[in-house]
């Protein structure tokens, strides 16, 4: 009986693996994934500067409604040396500024690029060599602009003087560079000019030509105090308006969008005396979302030499209006913020403390899950819109 | 590691394990509460994540001078008010001086620094050590006197090793240039 049993069983497995075998198709080998060259306006791009190892920073690709690690993590970019990132939606390409060191990591000759990646395929489209001295350090998302309907890109240089160099993105060439002495950053601003925040508390706006060669300048009044109370270097930017935080929690508001800086009246993050200690800070402490909507990080107990420390609070502005809509608690300590999604699918990032990345649901503030992106050290989220 | 570092890491891992046992609601109210007893202290924005700083395992150091209190291996040590980086005391170098085979910026922001021992406050130069990437212990970020990029002679954000052979960062030291008026 056991015999039989035996044998049978051995002839019933031999049909089934010849049947298998039979089904089987070999893989192909080679295989590479692409994306869809239009992004899903929830996408985000998030900056990994990974600071404890300079050379090798990243900009991964994240849906971050995706329930799984394999859905979320679309594809990366690399991005050398404390990178600078940006994207076109115009021109539907991503910018990634740059720094090679011809010795690696033990320095050598450097060179930077604006390296041009395609968004589809996440390869390298151009590499646009520009001088080497852009500015290396934390990463600001207003160290760098894309001017006059996105054909020009400005790179803030530090060398220690400061300068922007011009690169056309039509023509994928570098243009020139425009000075910029005792004032730095790239502010995109009217027709086809940048604007540049001042150690004088002024603005300078430089104005270029067809070809992206400086036609002329201009300079607002004094607007801030650089030393008593500054403005952080990160704005709410929206609808041709730049709302800049200052250190103790005021809002400076500028009007970018013709070819002369216009300042408005400020007003105050705190909506009553009680508030007042409340102070915004951290990295990307300020965002506007796709509706224009304001978002900044706040803590309590504020003052000298804690305006990078985040906060355990968003609070939630209609920015024209100076007034506040919402606060948001946030579920673990927030370093810096990003946002994407239109309409009623709009979302707020929040980088943590611990480094990870939190996402929330615009302009109500409803936590919805940690994002594990495998990112070392996501300073700034960057939305597809 | 200080303190200020066990406090941080303290408040984390409570809220941490405090979220995984509690409804949302209630994490919520408790991390306030932490969190705002926390607040004054510096929140290392990159050094939290990391368990590169600190180096918690060995005993503390001293500086051997009186007038100079403290230990340069911590976040904590007067003379880091302004520090962004990782403390070159614990990569080869001394609050003072830059490891072996780097080369120390020429260039770099200064701020003060209120000695305990003293009283008074000292002009410190934040010079940062170049030429080897990243030496990646006891992070250390503090802000006292720094203000925005666009006011660089006061910024801590910025690679400052700039006029030497390359601008590869390491590390950073607090030299003490005087007093401050």
């Amino acid at each position: 009986m056991n015999n039989l049993t035996t044998l049978l069983t051995a002839a019933a497995l031999m049909a089934l693996t010849a049947q298998a075998q039979a089904d089987f198709q070999p893989e192909a080998v080679g295989g590479v994934e692409t994306l869809p060259s239009e992004y899903p306006d929830h996408w985000v791009m998030i900056h990994d500067v990974s600071f404890f190892h300079m050379q090798e920073g990243k900009v991964h690709v994240i849906d971050p409604l995706e329930e799984n690690l394999g859905g979320q993590f679309k594809g990366m970019m690399t991005a050398g040396f404390i990178a600078a990132y940006l994207r076109s939606e115009q021109r539907n390409e991503h910018y990634v500024m740059e720094s090679f060191h011809s010795r690696g990591a033990r320095g050598g000759e450097r060179t930077d690029f604006v390296t041009v990646w395609d968004p589809a395929t996440l390869s390298v489209a151009a590499e646009i060599e520009i001088p080497a001295k852009r500015i290396t350090g934390m990463p600001k998302t207003t160290m760098n602009g894309l001017i006059g309907n996105d054909r020009f890109l400005g790179v803030y240089n530090f060398n220690p003087a400061q300068s922007v160099s011009i690169v056309d993105l039509e023509k994928r060439t570098f243009v020139g560079e425009v000075p910029t002495p005792g004032c730095g950053f790239v502010l995109p601003t009217g027709e086809r000019s940048f604007t540049s925040i001042c150690s004088n508390g002024t603005l300078l706006t430089s104005r270029l030509d067809a070809d992206g060669d400086l036609e002329g300048t201009s300079r607002t009044a004094q607007l801030f105090d650089a030393n008593e109370d500054p403005i952080f270097e990160t704005a709410a930017m929206t609808g041709g308006m730049a709302y800049f935080p200052t250190f103790t929690g005021e809002i400076l508001p500028l009007d970018l969008s013709g070819s002369e800086v216009k300042a408005q009246a400020r007003w105050s993050l705190a909506q009553n005396d009680e508030e007042k200690s409340w102070r915004p800070g951290g990295m990307n402490l300020i965002i506007a979302d796709s509706a224009g909507t304001g978002y900044v990080l706040m803590h309590p107990d504020g003052g000298e030499g804690t305006h990078k420390n985040g906060g355990s609070e968003v609070w939630v502005y209609d920015l024209a209006a100076g007034k506040r809509l919402n606060r948001i608690e946030l579920a673990n300590w927030g370093l810096s913020l990003g946002t994407s999604g239109t309409g009623d699918d709009r979302l707020l990032f929040v980088t943590n403390a611990d480094m990870g990345v939190d996402v929330y649901a615009a302009p109500g503030g409803e936590f919805i899950k940690p994002l594990n992106t495998g990112a070392q050290t996501p300073f700034l989220v960057h939305g597809a819109h | 590691m200080s303190w200020l570092d066990k406090l941080g890491k303290i408040t984390e891992s409570g809220a941490r394990g405090l979220a995984r046992r509690s409804s949302r609601r209630g994490f919520l109210g408790m991390l306030g509460a932490s969190l705002a007893g926390a607040a004054s202290i510096p929140l290392l924005p990159v050094a939290r994540a990391s368990a590169g700083g600190g180096e918690s395992q060995v005993p503390a150091q001293s500086t051997g001078n009186p007038m100079d209190p403290g230990d340069p291996t911590t976040c904590d040590y007067w003379r880091y008010c302004g520090i962004d980086g990782f403390l070159c005391s614990c990569c080869g170098g001394t609050q003072n001086s830059c490891p072996p085979g780097t080369e120390m910026s020429p260039l770099t922001w200064v701020g003060t620094c209120r000695n305990p021992a003293d009283g008074l406050n000292y002009v410190i130069s934040y010079n940062d050590c170049c030429g080897k990437s990243s030496c990646g212990r006891c992070i250390c970020n503090r802000n006292e006197d720094d203000r925005p990029v666009y006011r660089p002679s006061a910024n801590n954000d910025i690679d400052w090793c700039i006029g030497t052979s390359n601008n590869v960062y390491n590390c950073s030291t607090a030299v003490i240039l005087g007093l401050a008026n």
